[in-house]
Parts: structure tokens; sequence; C-alpha cells
């Protein structure tokens, strides 16, 4: 019946929407597809509703292939490599496993490898959206087969390039534009986060700062709206089970702080090494002969399978032991073992081209090393300091903010896993020393160093705000001239003969009255108007007026250089006025294309800057 | 905007994510829940592992076992209240009684949790809070078995009591349970009864016992307690040497027996004896009231008690004759009574009550 109704409305989609109501009369149709026709119809035309409706339905359809996923890669690890296997099997396995997926991945799933956040902020940046569905494919079963057989990475950065590509296969479906297409992959994203890691916000957070990079993006609502359905959908199917169960924790006493500080330290101390660890091995990989590429990721799987074979805790994603960690049930020595063995496991493993993330990775090192943080500081100060879960569960905010860099969202994704309010100031001080460090002593964030390595150049956060740094207030100068509307044609040809400027603003006693081009007034001087007054040939779209027709392009001092450049493109112009925020009238000066190009190092300020000045 | 596209393309695709929903939804939901049942399966598997495993007394493997399975099947009543008794069985007073005030707080009216909870908290001497918890644990909610639950609860709460000498709780307590007690338990009965300070009560049940076994040697010593406590010695001794003909390895009752020699041969209120007699036991409780005082006060004597040694002192000199024994029968048993308090109001240390002595001057104040 359903697909019935699809082909019939198919059919009437080709003949317009006044035809479908014709044939719902006269061809005896059910009613009913008349009007979904005409509903589909009008959602096709109107932007707004069609952004809303794709939200909700990328969000749960993202929600159920990201819960597919978690219980597949669940299901198919508890048979891979059961609790108690032997020894053997735990080397075996993962070693069968990178060698098929590295074969896979090599042969047809080519950009389903590593973790899929550079690959999805490629596609939004770089590919106008386009993330293939072969891929979103390669991605799921490749990524399913890898983690299952016990490959130490994440399932979270598959995810995301999972819901990414699911929402650009079906945005390029319905024939969207490469900007609407843009816009939904977030939605995406969101969309499997907040299912992968049963974080909603957090999802919407990391989506915007570290995905766009920008926490004001104009997503914003298609997000949140694709985050909170695929959060819906997760409970509906799994139930109302955070990632973590974690004991209430406490702040026992203020001098914590400097703990939590130390903490941060360590955090982004041993974030560093983690990451320079995976750049490094990752360097060393990609120097081999590309022929080795589909064997590479048994590099991976046997590390772990050795690691594994002495401590089975290293494999796969380690949630569960993480949540040991948490409920404090682990011993020191233990921990740090761990940290450091976890730490090489996961370098390897990606370094080698296996598919995962490290998003999971990171949360279990975290944990490892706020937990060795906190066992010593409780060696050191009993009954002063919390237990060591406590230090498990601000390091794994921590250990996220110095290896992924999104500190906001890793302090909010803390706070929903544990759903735990009272860790939140401790939580945040450590992440934000952790960030600091990590900045400091490796400037290039992960994602960014992982794409350079592959020879691409995503925009990062810190040079989109170093360009939009860069105001006009900085690069503009007085007008040379300023002409009057009383003026007649021919004085002001002859005020502006030796200046080259493109148009020229016009003022009287009120104020800016708008902008007029040089060429304007020499046309004005040849169809013999030169006596008439400069007022009588201002064009109504560079007056400056209270009419809507009566809004000269202009700028603010604290508008950025790309605005500015904007807003010449659009309006054709070289120079724009520069006036004042509290009253649009008052000229401050003007802006030239010149001057922009100049403040950017590219061209030298015209002489007509001398000469103004 | 919308780029120019074919219609059917556009449909297709919407009724397509609609079919792909659905389809993800079903499957989903079935690998949710056979996902489900596994872990369900694997949590009870390693929950009768840990039951084993606290059966054999491996209690630290136990709790290892049983966290595993909570860690599967979060919330699990069954597994955290056998956690818990493993913890307590473990040593791990502390962890038992959290994870028993987790219980607790999600169901105050657990009956298992209040009673191991009140068992916890005995073994680390808060009896009063262990008291309030055996009481919730009676009046609790017990998922099988409940009569016997409570009935058991009920015990441990009177061996609580008895253990700290609570008579008027423990008799509060036994007179509650009288009614309910298995036959098994009536000759406990009738011991605690003793305990509790009512030995007419605990004569009665010993008697009810003998009705049915008249050579019950256990149920005759207990008789035997009985008559004792309520100073019928004379019966008493009947009982003991009954009960030691039945059963000659009874120590206790040997002793109990030799004790009661000792007070009637002590006792001057004895029936049937002479002046003489009388006379001579008499100054016998006087010379042992000055021997217990001397050795209780030693040099550091109150004048008042100093003159009550002297005239004890005269007393136990002086000559009488056979017409004067019977009135200085009676005064040396005053002067004994006087001696016995001054002793008492004096001495730090208490007089033993359950010799001879504290035994007969007991029987003399009545």
């Amino acid at each position: 019946m359903f697909l019935y109704a699809l082909r019939v409305a198919g059919k009437t989609k080709t003949r317009g929407v006044r035809s479908t109501h014709k044939m719902d009369s006269n061809n005896h149709q059910p009613s009913w597809i008349g009007k979904l026709n005409r509903s589909l119809e009008r959602l096709r035309q109107s932007e707004n509703q069609l952004s809303l409706v794709l939200s909700l339905l990328i969000g749960a359809l993202v929600g159920l292939v990201v819960v597919a996923f978690i219980l597949l890669t669940g299901r198919l690890a508890s048979r891979m490599y059961p609790a108690g296997g032997s020894g053997w099997r735990r080397i075996l396995v993962p070693v069968l496993g990178s060698l098929s997926t590295g074969y896979l991945l090599s042969r047809y799933f080519p950009f389903a490898r590593g973790s899929g956040i550079p690959q999805t902020k490629f596609a939004i940046f770089i590919n106008d959206g386009r993330i293939m569905f072969r891929t979103v494919l390669g991605k799921f079963f490749c990524c399913s087969a890898s983690l299952a057989s016990g490959i130490a990475l994440g399932r979270e950065g598959p995810s995301v390039q999972v819901g990414a590509g699911i929402a650009s296969v079906v945005a390029r479906n319905l024939g969207l534009t490469p900007k609407q297409i843009k816009a939904l992959v977030p939605a995406g994203c969101a969309a499997a986060l907040a299912a992968a890691f049963n974080t909603p916000i957090a999802a919407v957070l990391f989506s915007l700062e570290e995905i766009m990079g920008d926490l004001h993006a104009e997503v914003l609502g298609s997000v949140v709206l694709s985050s909170a359905t695929s959060w819906m959908v997760l409970h509906l199917v799994l139930g109302d089970d955070p990632l973590f169960h974690v004991s209430g924790y406490r702040l026992l006493h203020p001098s914590e702080f400097a703990i939590y500080a130390a903490l941060g330290v360590v955090g982004g101390l041993g974030s560093v090494c983690f990451v320079k660890l995976l750049l490094g091995l990752r360097a060393w990989f990609m120097r081999l002969p590309k022929r080795t590429v589909w064997f590479q990721p048994v590099a991976g799987g046997l590390t772990v399978g050795l690691i594994g074979y002495f401590v089975p805790e290293v494999l796969g994603v380690g949630y569960n032991h993480v949540e040991k960690v948490l409920n404090g049930d682990m011993v020191l020595k233990m921990v740090v073992l761990f940290a450091v063995l976890k730490i090489v496991a996961t370098a390897v493993c990606y370094a080698s081209g296996n598919a995962g993330g490290i998003f999971g990775p990171a949360l279990f090192i975290g944990a490892m090393m706020g937990a060795a943080v906190g066992g010593v500081a409780q060696a050191l100060f009993p009954g002063s300091t919390a237990g060591p879960g406590a230090y498990a569960l601000v390091g794994m905010g921590t250990a996220f903010a110095g290896i992924v860099r999104t500190p906001l969202t890793s302090v909010i994704m803390i706070f929903e896993i544990t759903r735990d309010y009272t860790i939140i100031v401790p939580l945040m001080i450590s992440n934000l020393i952790a960030f600091f460090i990590s900045q400091k002593l490796q400037p290039l964030p992960i994602y960014e160093a992982l794409a350079f390595q592959e020879g691409v150049h995503l925009p990062t956060a810190h040079s989109r705000a170093h360009t939009e740094r860069v105001q006009v207030g900085q690069a503009m100068r007085p007008a040379p001239v300023v002409l009057s509307p009383d003026m007649l044609i021919a004085s002001a040809l002859h005020r502006i003969k030796d200046l080259a400027l493109d148009a020229w603003p016009v003022a009287d006693a009120g104020g800016l009255c708008g902008m007029i081009r040089s060429s304007e007034l020499e046309q004005a001087s040849i169809d013999g108007a030169s006596y008439q007054n400069v007022a009588a040939i201002l064009r109504p779209g560079a007056r400056l007026g209270g009419s809507k027709d009566e809004r000269v392009a202009h700028v603010h001092p604290d508008h950025s250089l790309s605005l500015a450049l904007e807003r010449m493109g659009a309006g054709g112009l070289k120079v724009l006025p520069v006036v004042s925020r509290a009253n649009v009238r008052q000229l401050i000066g003007i802006i030239t294309l010149d001057d922009i190009l100049g403040a950017y190092g590219v061209a030298k300020r015209p002489s007509s800057m001398e000469q103004g000045n | 905007m919308v780029n120019p596209f074919k219609g059917p393309s556009f449909l297709r695709t919407f009724g397509l994510v609609l079919l792909a929903i659905a389809v993800l939804f079903t499957a989903d939901t079935f690998l949710a829940n056979a996902e489900r049942a596994e872990s369900l399966a694997g949590a009870a598997r390693l929950f009768q592992q840990g039951q084993a495993l606290m059966q054999r007394g491996d209690n630290a493997q136990a709790i290892e076992r049983i966290q595993d399975a909570l860690a599967i099947e979060r919330g699990n009543r069954d597994y955290l209240r056998m956690l818990a008794q493993a913890q307590f069985a473990a040593g791990k007073t502390s962890d038992a009684e959290s994870t028993l005030t987790e219980l607790l707080q999600s169901n105050p009216t657990d009956g298992l949790a209040s009673l191991v909870m009140g068992r916890v908290l005995v073994k680390e001497g808060r009896f009063a809070e262990a008291i309030s918890y055996l009481h919730r644990a009676i009046y609790g909610d017990w998922k099988e078995d409940a009569a016997g639950n409570r009935l058991r609860a009920r015990f441990e709460l009177i061996d609580l009591l008895a253990g700290r000498n609570s008579k008027q709780e423990l008799l509060a307590e036994l007179i509650a349970v009288q009614d309910h007690i298995p036959p098994d338990l009536e000759r406990k009965r009738g011991r605690l009864f003793l305990l509790a300070g009512s030995p007419a009560r605990a004569a009665e049940v010993f008697r009810g016992i003998l009705q049915d076994a008249p050579e019950d040697a256990d149920a005759i010593a207990g008789l035997g307690e009985a008559e004792f406590a309520r100073g019928n010695y004379r019966e008493a001794e009947r009982h003991f040497q009954t009960a030691l003909r039945l059963a000659p390895d009874n120590q206790a009752a040997r002793q109990r027996l030799d004790l009661c020699n000792e007070v009637l041969t002590l006792d001057p209120t004895m029936r049937g004896i002479g002046p003489t007699e009388r006379f001579r036991r008499s100054r016998r409780l006087v010379e042992l009231t000055v021997g217990e005082t001397t050795q209780c006060i030693g040099q550091n004597a109150s004048a008042e008690v100093q003159g009550l040694l002297d005239e004890a002192g005269k007393a136990l000199k002086a000559h009488v004759s056979a017409v004067q024994q019977s009135e200085a029968s009676e005064s040396n048993l005053d002067l004994a009574e006087e001696l016995w308090q001054a002793r008492k109001q004096e001495c730090k240390s208490p007089p033993a009550t359950d010799g001879p002595l504290g035994l007969v001057m007991a029987r003399l104040a009545q």
C-alpha cells in the first residue's frame, strides 16, 4: 500500500500539483494521496519546513543506525573474544580482524579509514558536504568488525562519519543544494554522537565546536533537533541507562582543587604524549610503500593482540573497565599500566590505518590517568580527598579536552555521562589546564594534524578566529573628500579630479546622505548636467535613508574585513563608507578594496591615502 | 533554494527514509531484546556462581561474581541482597552497610536487607541501631516464607537482647513470640524466659516439655534452673539430681547442684532445721559477711561499718546458751543483713549475687 502510494504520488508529481488535484477527483484515487502530494510539495518549497522535517528524520535514522552499530559491535565482540577466553584467541582475533578490514578498507572503502572526524570536516568544508553511501557502508561494517575484534579504538568517531554520511546521502537524494547539504551534515554528526555517547547536549556542542568550529553556526536549530530525536530513539530502544554508572562524588576539601589542577597538568602532558606518538607513528606508516597499505592495519592488530594476551583490559573500547575505575575498583599500579598500554595500543592501531576513533580511548586513558592521580592523592592525604573514582571521572574530561581539544564539549559530556553536577567545577579547572598545555605543546589539533598529514588543510577554529579578528577599524581611513548634496556636479568633478577613488561619500549637515560613483558624476557631465546638484543624480540605492530602497552599502568599524569584502562584492563597489553604529549617518571614514588587501599584506595602500591625509 | 529535481526522487527518498527507519527500528528492537536477554542470563549465571562460592566460604570471589552480575543487571535487589550478605560474611561491614543503605533507601520495608543490616550493625557494636533494624526485619516485607523469616528475625533480636541482658525487652519479645514457636525451639524459649527474669514462665515451659518427654534431661535441668531462680532450692536440687542421673556429663547441672547444696546448708530460714542448726548457720552468715566486707573495704571502713564489724566480732566471740540461741540467731541475721547492706553501699565492686552467700542474703531480704 505504501509503495503503491509512492508510485502514484510519483506519477502525479511529474504532472504538477494542479494535475494531482484533478486526478483525485477524476481517477477516483484516495484523496489522502493527493493531500500527501500537496503537503510534500509545500514542504519542498519551504526551506525552513524542509530543514525541520529532515532534521527530525535524520535524527531518527542516524540514531537507529548508531544503535544498530553499538549492538552489532557489542554482540560480535562478546563472541570473538569472550571474557575468560584463551590467550591465543586474544592475539589471533585482532590480527585476523585487522587483516580482513585492512584489505576491505584498502580495496573498497578507502575513505572509511581512521576516525571519521577529519573525513567529515573534509566533506563539509571542501567537498560540499558530499560523503558517499559506499563510505557509510564501509565505515559501518569495517568498524564493527574492527572494534569487535578487539582493536583498541572507539566507536564514536566512526559513528559521526556514518551519521554525517547518512545526512549527506539523504540530502543529495532529495536533490538539495550543496548549501543545504552542508547544513544537514552537522545535524547527522550531532545525531550520531548523541546516540553513541548518550549525550545530546555534548553532541550539539561537539558538532558546533569541533565540526563547524563555530558555536554560533546557523545550523544550531537543526543540530539540536536532530540530536534530541536521536537521543529519544536511543532511549526508546536501549532504555535510560547512562554510559557510565558513577557513585555520587563531591569535593571533600577546598585543597582538592590543587590536586585537580595537578590532574589537569598530568592529563595535558599525557594527551600531548598520546597525540605526538600517534602522529609520529602515522607519519612513519605513511612513508611505507603504497602497496603495504592493506597490510599495515595488521601492525595495530598484532600490537593490541600481544598486549591483550597479557592485559586483556586493553582490548576493544574498554568501557566496562572505565566503569570499574570510576567506581574505584582498581588498584593504582594497574591503572597506570592500563593508561600506558592503551596509549601505545591506540596510537599503533590508529596510525596503522584501522577503522575506529579516538574518543573512547581518550576517555579510557583519561579515566586511568585520573584514577592514578587520585590514588596517589589519597595515599598522601587520606581523609581529605575524594576516592580515585572521582579523579577518574574528571580525568576522562581532562584527556578529552587535551586530545580532542573541545573543552566545553568535554565538560558537558562528562556532566551528561555521569549526570552528576557536583564535579563540574573541578572538571572545568582540570580541563582548561589540560587544554592550554596541549595547545602550547601541540599547536595543531589532532584532527587538523591528521588531515594535514594527508595533504588536506582543514580550516581550524583558530584560523577562522584570526581571520575574523582583522576589523574594518584597523584598515579604514578618513574620507579624502566629502561631497555636499548641494554641490554642483562640475564642482564635484573638479574636487575629485586628482583622486582615484571609485565612489565618494555625500554628506550634508545632518551627516552622510549616500555614496556616489565617479562614473555617475562623469556621465552626468557628459549628459550636460554639470550644473545640476549632486543630490539630483544620487540614486535611491545609494542614499542613506529610512526606506528599504535607501540603504547604501556600508560597514562599521568593528566589522570584519571579510564582511566588508562581501558587501563590496554584493554592491559592485570598491569603496564603502564606514559609519557609526550609534548613528548611521555619522561618517567615520571609508574603506577601499586596496585598504583591505593592504591590511592582509597583499597590496600597498594607494597614494590617494597619503593625499587624503 | 531547492534544486530543480525530479519529483519521484524526492518522494522516493522520503519513502525510503521512512521505510529504513521502520526496518531499523524493528531490527534494533530485536537486537536490543536479544542483547538484554543474553545479558540477564549472563548476570543470573554469575549470580549463581557467586552463591555457590559463598556457600563454599569463598566470600571474596563471591563478591566479585555478584558485583559482575550487578554490573550487567544494575539495581537487581536479589543480587544486591546477596552481595551485602557476602560482604558481611567476608568481614567487609562498611561495604555491606553501604550496599544495604542503597537497598533500604529504595525500599525501607525490605525484610532481608533490614535483617542483614541488623547483623552488620551488631558486628560494628551499634546495638541500638541494630535492634531498630531487626524490628524492621520482623515487620518488613519478605519475598518468600514471610512467617518463618520473621520468626527467625525475631529470634535474632531475642538472642541479641539476651546477649545484652536487656531483660524487659527480651521478655516482651518472648511473650510476643510464644504462640508461634515451633516445638523444637521450646527448650530455648524456657532458657530465654530464665534469662529474661521470668522463672515462673520458664518452669511452665519446661513442665510442658516434660509432659511429652518425662526423661528429657535438658528440660529437667531447665526446670531445676527455673526452680533455683525462684528460690526453691530443695526442688531445684531434686531436679538437678534427676538430670544428672539421666545425663551424668552435664557439668552445668552438677555445678548448679553443688551450689544448691551450699545454699541449702547455709540458709538459716530453711524449714525443718532446729534452733541449734539455725543458730550455727546464722553465725556462719555473720562470719561470711564480715569476711566479705573486710575483704572489700579493708582498713578504710567508715565509723558506721567499723561499728558493725566490731559488733559482729563480739557476736562471734560471745558464748550463747541453748536457751538464747533463737534470739541470738535473729540478732545474727539482722547483723548479717546490716553488714551486707553496708558492704553494698561502701564497696565499689558489687557483691557476687550468684554465690551461696549472695543467694542466701537475697532470700533473707525477701
